[in-house]
């Protein structure tokens, strides 16, 4: 699965999205820059793989949301169920469970909130940002149950390794978040169930006219949402090496902001996954520059707000011309 | 090309019938399409041609009647049933998917299957595409996203779709309607190939010329019924309008038409929007309604929605009250102008909230000069207002959700009974509503106009501009195609001038 490929498979939708380029790789290139100048070791190859790893979660939560915005809906319970999933997968481990069946645990959380999603969503007509609004809630608070609002600390050499260890001079979890952005390519470009996604944004009376059963599909993309946030525990808890029971709560904001500046936008299913990828590394170069600078956690917080107004603007600027 | 009375039909319909609460839509019709003809649908708005198109399609069941497939009876209940049949219908709203491209979008849900469960063979799929571009003489890369094309390509597109279903019915509702000419040659090109396969086209158009020059036999419907079945050189187009529009002409909306108009109220002058309207001239005067009237989609609630202020002007002006006036809807009500949509539950209306808060909503300004708002005072005004429209509701504390359509008209229209405007545009004002409400609905407008009040009023009812307009005006293609006064006002020549003769 390599450009050319994806040159071959779907040049239209590349032309589509190479002609909104300009919107996240302006700010892409103004971050990189202006870091570059404001701090010594931005661009040095240690803090360049850094931010590289720190992005591959965000990513794992950005993928499959650029797939549920695309279905005009969104998923706001991912950073809660990130947290829960996490601490489960660390609580199994501090219980002398295996990697596997933590990961299984990890997954199986992920899968039934993002089925319980899908199902309300698809079968219920309610409105995605209330549902998950709802399970949001459920799910911040089961974390903090599960854990007494402790952290439940693991000292496991096979957890550390998924995060610090090697494939062939590769970090391993460099290699997953690959892995992770070209399957769900695959799933968006090359399979039905993608080409319904932009169906179901785009004009889903079309859908069922063609006879599809429009939400087996809907359900399938919170599902897949649901697994991704699973996998990504496994990470977030291997980086931490211990399960804290408000560890990535509001992530889902950071993911949101990566799918918008990646210029995949809420309406008619106009997505673009490449976008994601480089909307991923804008926040994640924005969070890591001022890290750098020493910028206290709460200001990163409205920068990344402002960068998603800046995406807009300047999206919007070009789409007048 | 026409062997059509030497072979058995390839579907017919005998006496379908369809009920909708408070209308029937369709009233015992029968219907029957011959391989490689042309069957043109022509009718009023509302005269039953949607439905009927929706019943062939099988979006809509039948409360009653038979379906025959070459002569053997079958059923129809489903879009996946009409499909089996090699029916394909290509609406006026088209069913694409805008960020797939065009390949995607003719097989989508039948897509070729890839090496892998669920993958697609995208060579196969881009292939077969061309093909059937190919055979529309369209070339046009077939990757191209179905966003990026014109909405004529967009048309052609959804023909491709229904024939690489291998179609042997084809339905289109009015397909020529956002076509330019040249492009309009090229699709009558092609369902003349199409009729040469064998191909059944069941067409529906209001342009005159279109089902005179493609069609080989014409059916009318008229309220739901079929109202006749002829081929085209057994009729002029005078006689086809006259048999659409029918004799019976009810006249239960008397009133005492205005024999001197009062001073200018509105004028405007070549009005352009960025929705269409295109070079627009009128005048509404004191103590007369005038009509705007039109085929559906010739633009007269874009005119009305231009003249408020609600969509972006782009030429042309409007005088108010002889002096200039621009601006957003704000302007125009402060200026003493009222519009009342088409849609009163979507734009016309605070559902949720009483009677009472609706009704006096326009007039708070006048009512409480010194802007502080009493609800003792209000609810006087508004008692008052129900009283005198007769709007039946327990109370004027009851939401608005809960009253009837023609109570809920009432409301809206009754509520700038309490503001200072004098000029009124009133958007299809008995849409889904009884009869009997409707005769008070027009008592009501003839209230405000008696009162010195001007109505611009868009209906799709002819027989409703007949009846109750002083004079009217007739569009077509966003443009004024015509002015009729009191004496010319009939069903017949609203058509004529609505309808594109060519």
């Amino acid at each position: 699965m390599n450009d050319s490929t994806i040159a071959l498979n779907s040049p239209s939708a590349l032309w589509a999205g190479l002609s909104r380029v300009p919107g996240v790789a302006w700010i892409l290139g103004f971050l990189v820059i202006g870091f570059a100048f404001a701090t010594g070791d931005f661009l040095s190859g240690p803090n360049l793989l850094n931010i590289g790893l720190q992005s591959v979660i965000l990513l794992m939560l950005a993928l499959p949301m650029t797939l549920i915005i695309m279905t005009e809906g969104v998923d706001i319970s991912m950073g809660a169920l990130l947290t829960l999933a996490s601490v489960v997968l660390a609580w199994v481990l501090a219980h002398d469970g295996s990697l596997m069946l933590a990961l299984a645990a990890s997954l199986a959380i992920g899968l039934v909130f993002g089925l319980a999603n899908g199902m309300l969503v698809a079968w219920l007509k309610m409105p995605p940002f209330v549902v998950t609004l709802g399970t949001m809630g459920m799910a911040e608070g089961l974390a903090l149950l599960f854990t007494d609002g402790q952290s439940i600390v693991v000292a496991n050499d096979t957890l550390a390794a998924v995060y610090g260890g090697s494939l062939l001079g590769i970090p391993q979890t460099l290699l997953i978040g690959a892995i992770a952005y070209v399957f769900t390519h695959w799933l968006l470009y090359h399979t039905r169930f993608g080409t319904y996604i932009f169906a179901l944004g785009g004009n889903p009376d079309a859908l069922s006219l063609a006879g599809i059963r429009t939400n087996a599909y809907l359900i399938a993309v919170y599902a897949f949402g649901g697994l991704m946030t699973g996998l990504a525990a496994l990470i977030l808890t291997s980086r931490m090496s211990s399960g804290h029971p408000t560890a990535a709560i509001g992530m889902e904001f950071d993911a949101i902001a990566a799918v918008v500046v990646g210029g995949t936008s809420f309406e008619h299913g106009n997505g673009w996954l490449f976008g994601t990828l480089l909307g991923v590394l804008a926040v994640g170069a924005l969070r890591n520059g001022l890290n750098l600078l020493t910028v206290p956690s709460s200001v990163q917080v409205s920068c990344i707000g402002l960068l998603v107004i800046v995406a807009l603007l300047i999206d919007g600027f070009k789409g007048k011309k | 090309m026409n062997t059509a009375s030497s072979t058995a039909p390839l579907l017919e319909l005998r006496g379908i019938s369809k009920q909708f609460p408070g209308v029937k839509a369709l009233d015992d019709v029968s219907f029957a399409v011959y391989p490689g003809e042309v069957h043109m649908l022509v009718g009023e708005n509302g005269a039953g041609k949607s439905s009927l198109m929706k019943v062939l399609c099988g979006a809509y069941t039948a409360d009653e009647g038979q379906f025959f497939y070459k002569g053997e009876k079958v059923v129809i209940g489903s879009p996946a049933d009409a499909r089996a049949f090699g029916i394909a219908v290509i609406f006026q709203e088209f069913s694409l998917v805008p960020y797939l491209s065009i390949a995607q979008n003719i097989f989508l849900g039948r897509e070729f299957p890839g090496r892998f469960p669920g993958t697609i063979d995208h060579t196969k799929m881009h292939r077969e595409a061309k093909k059937i571009l190919a055979l529309l003489g369209l070339d046009i890369p077939t990757r191209t996203l179905v966003h990026d094309l014109g909405v004529a390509q967009q048309q052609m597109v959804e023909i491709a779709k229904a024939l690489s279903q291998n179609a042997r019915i084809l339905v289109m509702d009015e397909p020529t309607a956002a076509l330019s000419d040249r492009e309009t040659e090229r699709l009558f090109a092609m369902i003349r190939q199409l009729q040469s396969d064998g191909v059944a086209i069941v067409y529906i158009s209001h342009r005159m010329a279109e089902v005179f020059a493609m069609g080989d036999r014409i059916t009318v419907l008229r309220d739901g019924k079929k109202v006749g079945s002829l081929l085209p050189g057994e009729a002029t187009p005078d006689e086809l309008v006259r048999l659409m529009v029918g004799r019976s002409v009810d006249r239960s909306y008397a009133r005492n038409f205005c024999k001197t108009a009062g001073e200018l109220l509105l004028e405007v002058k070549g009005l352009r929007s960025a929705m269409g309207v295109n070079g627009v001239d009128l005048t509404v005067r004191s103590g007369e309604i005038v009509g705007l009237s039109g085929l559906v989609g010739a633009g007269r609630t874009e005119v009305a929605r231009a003249i408020f202020g609600a969509d972006r002007v782009t030429g042309g002006e409007v005088l108010l009250y002889s002096k200039p006036h621009q601006g957003g809807p704000d302007k125009a009500v402060a200026a003493g102008m009222a519009l009342i949509p088409e849609s009163r539950k979507a734009e016309g209306l605070a559902l949720i909230r009483s009677v009472c808060d609706n009704l006096v909503l326009p007039g708070l300004p006048l009512a409480f000069p010194n802007r502080i708002y009493k609800a003792t005072k209000a609810r006087q005004i508004a008692n008052a207002l129900i009283e005198r429209l007769r709007i039946s509701t327990p109370s004027a504390l009851r939401p608005v959700r809960l009253l009837s359509g023609g109570n809920q008209q009432k409301v809206v229209i009754g509520k700038w009974l309490g503001s200072e405007s004098r000029l009124f545009i009133i958007d299809e004002p008995t849409r889904g509503i009884d009869v009997g409400a409707k005769a008070e609905i027009f008592a009501l407008i003839d209230q405000l106009v008696q009162q010195g009040a001007g109505v611009l009023m868009i209906s799709s009812e002819l027989s409703e501009i007949v009846q109750v307009c002083d004079r009217t005006y007739v569009m077509r293609d966003g443009r004024i195609a015509g002015h009729l006064s009191r004496e010319q006002l009939s069903e017949e020549n609203i058509l004529k001038l609505g309808v594109q003769h060519e």
